[in-house]
Parts: C-alpha cells; structure tokens; sequence
C-alpha cells in the first residue's frame, strides 16, 4: 500500500489538478447554457434549476439569426474542405511522384511561402479584394464567394505539404507497377493513386474544415452583413464585449458549434498528431 | 474505366470544362477592363492563356497537375505578398488613398471659400431655353434677381418675373423650373454644379432652394502641376511623396493627398521615428516574452503531464480522454469563454478566487491572463507530443542507467530530458513561431489591452506585433497601410528565419532517429 502511495499518488495529484484545470471553462459553459437566468454571474457552481430556455432562444429570437450562422460556417467550411482536397491533391501527388526539373527548388518555395502567416497579407488581400469587388460584387469584399476563394488560397500550401507527407508514406510499387504497363500520369492519378489515398485525402478534407470553421479574422473583416455571418464571427459580435447580457444563449451558441468540431477532432487524433509533428500547430 | 481516360467521351468533357472555365474567366477579364482594374485584368488573360495552353498541348506534364493549386496560390498567396511588398514602399494611408488624379479634382473642389459677407440667394432650380441646367436667385434684401446658368449670369428686372409673398422670383421668361421627380434625379449632378456670377464667384447650391456664394482659393496650373492660391499667389508642388505642399512652407499640404513611393520611408520609420520606434519596441518585447512563456509554460505543464500518466495507472484513458478536450474545442469559442470567466463583476475567476481583481484592465493582470488561457490551450498539444516521444525512448537505456545505480532524478536530468528536448526542440520552435502570431487569443481576449490611447498611443500592454499591425492598418483612429505592410515585412522575415532554423534542425534530426 505505502509502495502504491510512494509509486503512484503524486501521479495522480497531477492528473486530478490538470483535469480539473482542463474542465473548468467547459463545465462552466454547460451550466451557464442551461441557468434560465441567463447571465453570466454563477451564484452556484452546482446548478439548482435547469431549463431549455438559452437554447430555445438561439433558434427562435428573431435577433439573434443562429441557423443562419450556422448554415454559412457550415456552406463555407465544407466547400473549403472538399474544394482545396481536390485542388491540392494533384499538386501533392506530382510533388511526391512525379519527376521534373526544379522539384527541389518548388517544394522549398512552397515550404517559404507556406511561412508568411496569412494574417500579414490581411491589409494586401483586403485590398486586392476591394478592388475585385469594383467588377465582379459577387466575388469581392463582403461576399462568401469571395471568402470562400480566399480560404482556398490559403489553404493550398499547408494542404499541399501535409497531403504530400502522408502521400510520401503510401507505397510507390503500385502507381511503378501501373506505369511499366503503360498507363499515363494522369490514369495513374485518377485510378491508382486517388482511390489508395482516399482515407488520407478524406484525414486533410476533415482537417481544413475544422481550421476553417475556427478561422476567425478573414469572415470578421470579410462578412459585413449580420446574415452572411460565420458562427465565429457572428457569436463575437454576439457578446462584443458585453458579457453580462447574452451570455446564456453565447454559452448554449458556443457548445452546440463546438460539439461536431470536437467529434471530429477526437475521432482523427491520431492523424492530427501525426501531421501536427510534421510541423504544423493548429490555430 | 481506363478507356474512359482515353477515349473521346473523355477530350470531350476536358474541352467542355476548359471551355466554361475560359467563358467565365473572359467575362471577369472584361467586367475587369471595363472596370480599370488592369493588374487584376493582365493576371486573368494570363491565367487563361495559361490555361488553355497547359491543357491543350503536350508541353508539361507536372504542370498539369500543378496548373489549379499554383494559379490559387499565386492569386491569394503570392500575389497578397507581392503587394504587402509593394504597399510597404507606399505612403498608403488615411489622406492619401486615392490616386493623384483624383487628388487633385478633390483638391479643387474642396478649396473653396465663401465670400467675406457669406452671401446666399433664394433659389430655383430649373433649365434655361429649355436645355440648359440654370438657377433662378433672388436676393430679396437687394432686391436682385437673376438667371444663373454654369458660364453665364442673366440679369432680370424686377418685371420680367413674378414674385411669391416672400418676393422670391418663382417664374421668369425662359426658364422653367425642374419639377419634384426631376429634382430627385438630378441631385447628384445639382450637388456638385457651380452656376456663374462674376468670374472670380460661383454660385454653389446647398439644397434645392439656397445657394450660397464661394469663389476658388486654389487654381490647379496644369503645364505645372502646382496649385497656385489666388489670394496669396502661393505656389503648392508635387513634393514627391503624395502631397502638394507650399514651396516656400514645406510642412505645408493640401489635402488629400495620393498614394506615392516613399521607398524605404516606412521601413526607416520603424527605426528612426521614435513615435513609431518605441511603441514597436515595446510591443516587440512583448511578444517574445508572450511566445517563450507560452511554449514554456505549456511544454512544462505538458510533460508533466506526460510523465505522470507515463504508467498504465487506473483512469488513464478517463484522465487522456478529457485532457485533450481544451485542445479539441474551437480556439475561438474557449478564448470567448474564458473572456467571460475573467469578467470583473460576474466572471468566475474572482468568484472562485474570492477576490474582485479588475483583470484586463491592469498591465499585469491581463498579460498572466493571457499567459492562463494560452496554457490552457496549448498543454494538451505538449502533453500528447510528450507522451509520444517518452515512449519512443529505448526503455534500455533508463534500465541500463538503473543498473549502474542512477537515481530517477537523475535519470530523468541526464537522459530523458536531453532527448525529450532534441526529439521536441523543431516542435517547441514550431510553436514559438506560432505563438508568436497569436492573434486570436489577443484581438478575442484584450483586444490588446489596457491602452490609454490619450496621446494617441494605440499600443496596448498586451498587443503583440500582429495586432498591434492589425490596429496601425484597420484600426479606429488613423490608418496606415504602408506602415503596417512594412511591418508585416519584418515580422515574416523574423518567423521565417526562426522556422527554418527548426526545419533544418529538424532535418538533422531525421539523421538520428
């Protein structure tokens, strides 16, 4: 027993506290969403009354167009991530496959580009999409359209290296078996290589959609209009500062959007962890 | 299948798609063109002629795969860059948006001035002849009246017109007045008429029954490219960096000004000017204090972690399973929340602490905040990256250190550490790099507060130099592009330089797994 003690206790103390630590904020949000006060003062950490309250609000208050949001992120994060898979994958596959000159040189000028944080650009792309919007107002500033082609930019280098590191790992035999009988690069793609990387092409379509649906400083300078809102964007806004008003319903709003993102994240752990060591920390 | 991807059903439905995409790409070209937009345009034409010539010939393979993901890439990625390049050699900033064509028409219609004695007249507007845009006014004190047309003034005695109770002229012989529905139509146009009265002042309509008299102070001599003041004789020139300014007063301009190069007049700011210099310091070191704490703080408590949950111990999976949620939860939604949590009055900081401390609104307070929510985000990522990397140390090696009598601290110290950090260091750079432009967790959290923006100080105690970046291009007061792109430079050079010094210390380590 004093071996156990010695051996295992402070393991954990350790734990317990980090746990605790951890559930906090999030075991706080449950109990504000379902406090029928609504408000953000917690007169008790162990809830008393329960009600449905801050949810029926989300989806019935005229003022507060939560569907609405939801359906944008959701059109938004999913075009994303099939649109930049499908981009990005032939890219990724002639990188790893294919031989040319100047690979080398294109693979480290990807890499460099790859590093001018997409935030830096923020007041250049702001101002060529202005200027987008003079000529086509369906593609520019304050559009989805025009997000959406923003994010697929900025999504294909990432997209490109991460697909490029896992394609890496895919055996070579099979797309060198199917080219000694003759079929062309483009037939190798199409029939070898995209059904063998599905698994690995559906890893990164998941992963793009989860950065997108969190990206938050593009669809707030992007997205004037309350209706063309993003989630992210749109619950800011909701509470924009004033916490103590709204905060019941912002709590319900926050943990609705975040139970899919969640699901998805634990069910690909072990993928996420293995393209985050290849150099990329999530945002 | 295969024969699919030879046979003619298949050129047929590549020619059908390039042919789409080529129409629209045409129209947007020429929407485009028709716009003014000739960068924009000269980038589609090229796309297209790429395009089609990627597709259609045999020229390159690869390039065919390439040919989507680079023109997005050069579209959103590159071309962004190129221009945040380019707009940090500009003086692009409020008062100097605009091109200087239209510099100078709004330099010209801004510098006017009313007469000494403030004259205005009633009026009407109508046209004369039947076609010529004029004004009827009437000075009902002098008892004036007269027709007003953009290059002439006609005089009218008090009988060619018919006057209303307030001897304001309503009708005269060939004039008619603009009927309400006109009016409304023509508002712009009436907004920005000069009708004649002598040739030194015009008549400025200020709504559609008064005008008020203003002469010209400034004249644009367009064989010079000065504006001359004709009540002074004062001459403003091009002074190179967007603005007119006095020749004889160089701090003297006229605004709004253009955009202009100032070449490396943004970049010298950052060091010389010290109402740029010594914000940018501040912040500068900020940032990195932020960064390092945050990976180190993170990285401990992550392997502390790790340590302690190195042994199959009972809940293990309990312990893991909720551990990685912080990590899972959009960043957004948690930084919101924890937002909430440091709220003075409400917030269940202070209430679980007992105490009434005004977190963001103190220097220290908000920066240990900002610390606590980025551990909180960031430990799991350390924690699960640790775990990894303890077991992929041999378990002889702590044996055999065992054996020779090494005590666990010792061990730990002397074997698992070294190798933890050379496996982790590309990791802990890596997230250097991002930490160090954090945005979200600052512009969600403090907005980069406290700041007292008295003297025009938009720097805020915890604004790193990305939103401190943010503030000098969007923020509220004044905003300056050119400054701002100038230090996105700057930035990208430094996290670029930190990253490929992890990468390449990456590559090393690849030798030795």
């Amino acid at each position: 027993m004093m071996k156990w003690l010695r051996e295992n206790l402070w393991r954990h103390v350790v734990g317990i506290f980090m746990v605790l630590f951890a559930i906090f904020p999030l075991y706080l949000v449950v109990i504000s969403s379902i406090n029928p006060s609504g408000s953000l003062q917690v007169t008790s950490f162990i809830p008393r009354e329960f009600s449905w309250k801050n949810y029926q609000m989300l989806f019935n208050d005229p003022t507060i167009p939560y569907l609405t949001w939801m359906k944008n992120s959701l059109v938004i994060s999913v075009s994303v991530a099939l649109l930049s898979v499908v981009i990005s994958a032939s890219s990724a596959f002639a990188f790893s496959r294919l031989k040319f000159k100047g690979k080398k040189s294109g693979i480290q000028l990807l890499l460099l580009i790859q590093m001018f944080p997409a935030i830096l650009a923020l007041s250049a792309v702001y101002v060529i999409m202005e200027r987008v919007a003079v000529f086509a107002p369906h593609f520019g500033l304050g559009t989805q359209p025009g997000l959406l082609l923003v994010y697929l930019g900025g999504a294909m280098g990432v997209n490109i290296w991460l697909l490029k590191g896992f394609v890496d790992s895919i055996p070579a035999e099979l797309d060198e078996a199917a080219k000694i009988d003759g079929a062309s690069a483009m037939q190798t793609y199409w029939l070898i290589f995209v059904p063998l990387a599905a698994p690995v092409l559906a890893v990164v379509s998941l992963l793009s959609f989860i950065g997108t649906f969190n990206e938050f400083i593009l669809a707030r300078l992007f997205l004037v209009d309350m209706g063309s809102r993003t989630i992210a964007v749109g619950l800011q806004g909701f509470i924009g500062g004033q916490y103590s008003q709204n905060w019941g319903p912002f709590a319900a709003g926050s943990l609705i959007a975040s139970v899919p993102i969640v699901i998805i994240f634990l069910s690909l752990q072990k993928y996420i962890i293995s393209g985050l060591t290849a150099g990329s920390v999530k945002g | 299948m295969v024969a699919f991807f030879r046979g003619k059903l298949a050129f047929a439905f590549k020619a059908v798609l390039l042919a789409g995409i080529s129409a629209l790409l045409v129209l947007l070209l020429i929407s485009a063109l028709g716009q003014k937009q000739y960068a924009i345009g000269i980038f589609l034409i090229l796309v297209v002629i790429g395009l089609n010539f990627t597709y259609l010939t045999k020229v390159s393979i690869p390039l065919k795969f390439f040919y989507p993901g680079l023109i997005f890439l050069l579209g959103f990625v590159v071309a962004p860059i190129v221009f945040t390049l380019t707009m940090s050699t500009y003086n692009y900033k409020t008062g100097n948006y605009i091109g200087k064509t239209e510099a100078i028409t709004q330099i010209q219609k801004l510098a006017i001035e009313p007469d000494a004695s403030g004259s205005t007249f009633d009026i009407i507007v109508g046209k004369y002849n039947g076609t010529e845009s004029a004004i009827l006014a009437s000075d009902t004190v002098k008892k004036q009246y007269f027709i007003s047309t953009y290059d002439k003034r006609i005089d009218l005695n008090v009988t060619d017109i018919k006057v209303n109770e307030y001897q304001v002229a309503t009708e005269a012989s060939n004039f008619k007045a603009l009927a309400d529905a006109e009016l409304a139509g023509a508002d712009k146009l009436l907004s920005t008429s000069r009708f004649f009265y002598t040739s030194e002042f015009f008549i400025a309509l200020e709504g559609f029954d008064v005008g008020a008299l203003y002469r010209q102070k400034l004249n644009f001599l367009a064989n010079q490219d000065a504006f001359q003041n004709i009540a002074t004789g004062a001459i403003y020139k091009d002074n190179g960096k967007g603005n007119y300014a006095n020749v004889d007063v160089p701090g003297e301009i006229l605004e709004p000004g253009w955009r202009a190069p100032v070449w490396f007049e943004n970049y010298s700011k950052l060091f010389l000017d010290p109402k740029v210099r010594e914000p940018l310091i501040r912040v500068f070191i900020w940032t990195v204090v932020f960064a390092v704490s945050s990976v180190l703080t993170s990285f401990a408590f992550g392997l502390l972690l790790a340590l302690a949950l190195n042994k199959p111990i009972r809940g293990r999976r309990i312990y893991r399973s909720i551990l990685i949620l912080p990590y899972a939860m959009p960043s957004v939604m948690s930084i919101l929340i924890w937002g909430g949590m440091f709220n003075t009055e409400f917030g269940a900081i202070n209430q679980l602490l007992g105490t009434d401390i005004a977190w963001f609104q103190s220097v220290t307070f908000a920066r240990v905040a900002v610390i606590v929510v980025n551990l909180w985000l960031g430990f799991p990522y350390f924690y699960l990256v640790s775990s990894g990397a303890l077991q992929a140390i041999p378990s002889e090696l702590n044996e055999a250190a065992a054996i020779d009598g090494a005590s666990p601290r010792q061990i730990f110290s002397k074997i698992t550490l070294p190798l933890l950090l050379r496996i982790l260091s590309p990791l802990l750079i890596a997230s250097f790099a991002f930490n160090f432009n954090n945005f979200n967790l600052i512009y969600l959290l403090t907005g980069g507060g406290p700041k007292s923006t008295l003297d025009g100080d938009i720097a805020g105690a915890t604004d790193i130099l990305i939103s401190y970046t943010y503030q000098i291009a969007f923020g509220s007061f004044t905003q300056d592009l050119g400054l701002a792109s100038a230090i996105s430079v700057v930035i990208f050079l430094l996290v670029a330089s930190i990253s490929l010094y992890g990468i390449r210390k990456s590559k090393v380590l690849e030798s030795f797994v």
